[in-house]
């Protein structure tokens, strides 16, 4: 267990020395909420219509832009084959290496989109909701974004297929997710929503590492 | 089916695209089978030869 | 590992090419009886005319959508579990057939939408879900073409298609559920007891000669794919003999 804390941590340190990874992502995000207006207009009501839906959006595409993050480089550099022989389960290092991604990334990014969320006319009442939803929607769109980052690692091109392999996975997450983050539905229905995004963050943590482990040991042979 | 009835159109689409999408699959996968077995055989043929 | 690996397929090619012939033969028949069914026999609809007269080609090629996919990822679970070389090729050879078939039943759709609806496409359940099984389709094809070796391309592909199908219920599951807050524009509503007799049969005689043609398709493109890597090998094996 304290292994794999220390995996975790290793990739924290990781990603916040070389700034790469949630610097990209957040540039990007920021990049998307900011066009938005600008190309829909000024008409307010519709901004304020749309503004869930589109931070959903632009969280999801940042998190996929930097999801080749996760195993890319210790794949090139060799240090990924190091840990398949290790004293970790080679499924637990993916896990570890998601739960990294999260912390550094997706977690981050749920949390800054909301406080955002002016920029696109946001309601006031939508924003603990969003904050909610998106808290426990990053979860699965880390997980799910390593099972693309393990499958297209040894890939030159990998970067247009990520987004073809891990598309479908993430629509349940956006649909659950916008029911999540609605503040005129029902409260039994944002509770249900809620749920299931929470059943589909627990499915991906527990899953998503047996897929990753198992499409890099294919490349790792 | 009467061809003078409103959208008929639609209804001629769906099927001759049916039609040619089911038919070209068809087409590809059989001429391919028929290259590649006959390709196979060939080496297999020369294979024979060589070792004898 | 070669006579390891040749063995098993003779007797694949052997009971193919022994089936063939009755599969082909049995996908005419059905198609004959079947288009006449949909085209001469069956009556418009009260409402829809003469368009109704798509379902009969887009519901059938929906049905192998799925039903293909599943096929797929069976083979791949196959593949995973007991490692059996045929069942990479089964599953590897499917998928454009399945492939085929999704588009069919979007394009078909959109073709019958647009007189039905007034709309070539709309985001309701179905099509969310069909449009995601495209997507899954070409993602699986693309492993396959992106990998060159083959054998790790048969390790990827088989977590690729197994993630996908556990993902095809979830997004239908999603999308219904997500339906029922917003309304869609409207709800095509078709179930198999709610058919009359005359456009139930030929719906039923299609999809079966759509199943048939695709086990025919598939069969004969197993076969081709199994010539292909023992060319493959035949090419490796001269490499090291020289």
């Amino acid at each position: 267990m304290s292994l794999i804390l220390a995996l975790i941590r290793r990739d924290l340190m990781l990603s916040i020395r070389q700034g790469g990874g949630v610097g990209t992502a957040l540039g990007f995000f920021l990049t998307v909420v900011v066009l938005l207006p600008i190309g829909i207009g000024p008409d307010q009501a519709l901004l304020a219509r749309i503004a869930p839906g589109a931070l959903w959006i632009a969280l999801l595409l940042s998190v996929l832009l930097s999801a080749d993050r996760i195993f890319q480089q210790d794949y090139e550099d060799g240090s990924l084959d190091i840990m398949t022989m290790g004293p970790v389960p080679f499924e637990m290092v993916a896990l570890a290496k998601a739960v990294a991604h999260w912390l550094s990334t997706s977690l981050p990014l749920a949390i800054a989109a909301p406080i955002l969320g002016f920029l696109v006319n946001l309601e006031a009442a939508a924003v603990l909701p969003l904050t909610l939803a998106m808290a426990l929607g990053s979860i699965a769109l880390s997980f799910l974004a390593s099972i693309g980052a393990a499958v297209t690692v040894g890939l030159r091109r990998g970067g247009l297929l990520v987004s073809v392999l891990v598309l479908p996975l993430y629509v349940p997450v956006l649909i659950f997710g916008l029911s999540a983050s609605d503040p005129g539905a029902a409260p039994g229905l944002t509770f249900a929503a809620l749920l299931i995004l929470a059943a589909i963050a627990l499915v991906s943590l527990v899953l998503s590492p047996l897929a990753a482990a198992a499409a890099l040991r294919a490349y790792l042979r | 089916m009467d061809f003078a009835a409103a959208h008929a159109g639609f209804v001629i689409a769906a099927y001759g695209l049916s039609l040619v999408v089911l038919g070209g699959l068809s087409a590809h996968i059989l001429l391919r089978d028929r290259r590649l077995r006959a390709a196979a055989r060939r080496l297999d043929g020369e294979r024979g030869d060589t070792r004898a | 590992m070669t006579m390891q690996y040749l063995a098993n397929p003779t007797r694949f090619l052997r009971l193919a090419n022994a089936l063939l012939p009755y599969l082909w033969a049995l996908t005419a028949g059905l198609l004959v009886i079947g288009l006449y069914g949909a085209l001469v026999s069956s009556p418009p609809d009260y409402q829809q005319g003469e368009t109704v007269r798509i379902m009969y080609v887009h519901v059938p090629a929906a049905w192998m959508a799925l039903f293909v996919y599943s096929v797929m990822a069976l083979a791949s679970a196959a593949a995973l579990i007991f490692r059996h070389p045929l069942a990479d090729v089964a599953a590897k050879t499917a998928a454009p057939l399945g492939a085929a078939f999704c588009f069919l039943a979007l394009a078909t759709g959109s073709l019958w939408g647009k007189p039905m609806w007034g709309a070539w496409w709309v985001w309701d359940a179905r099509l969310t879900s069909m449009f995601v099984l495209m997507l899954l389709y070409l993602g699986y094809m693309a492993i396959w073409a992106a990998i060159e070796e083959p054998h790790r391309a048969a390790m990827v592909a088989r977590i690729v298609a197994l993630v996908g199908f556990i993902n095809v219920p979830i997004v239908k599951f999603s999308v219904d559920w997500w339906n029922s807050l917003h309304q869609p524009a409207s709800v095509f509503r078709m179930d198999g007891p709610t058919i009359a007799a005359p456009m139930l049969w030929p719906l039923l005689v299609m999809g079966l000669a759509y199943t048939f043609l695709f086990l025919s398709l598939h069969l004969v493109a197993m076969r081709a794919e199994i010539a292909a890597r023992k060319i493959r090998q035949i090419q490796i094996a001269e490499i090291g003999e020289r």
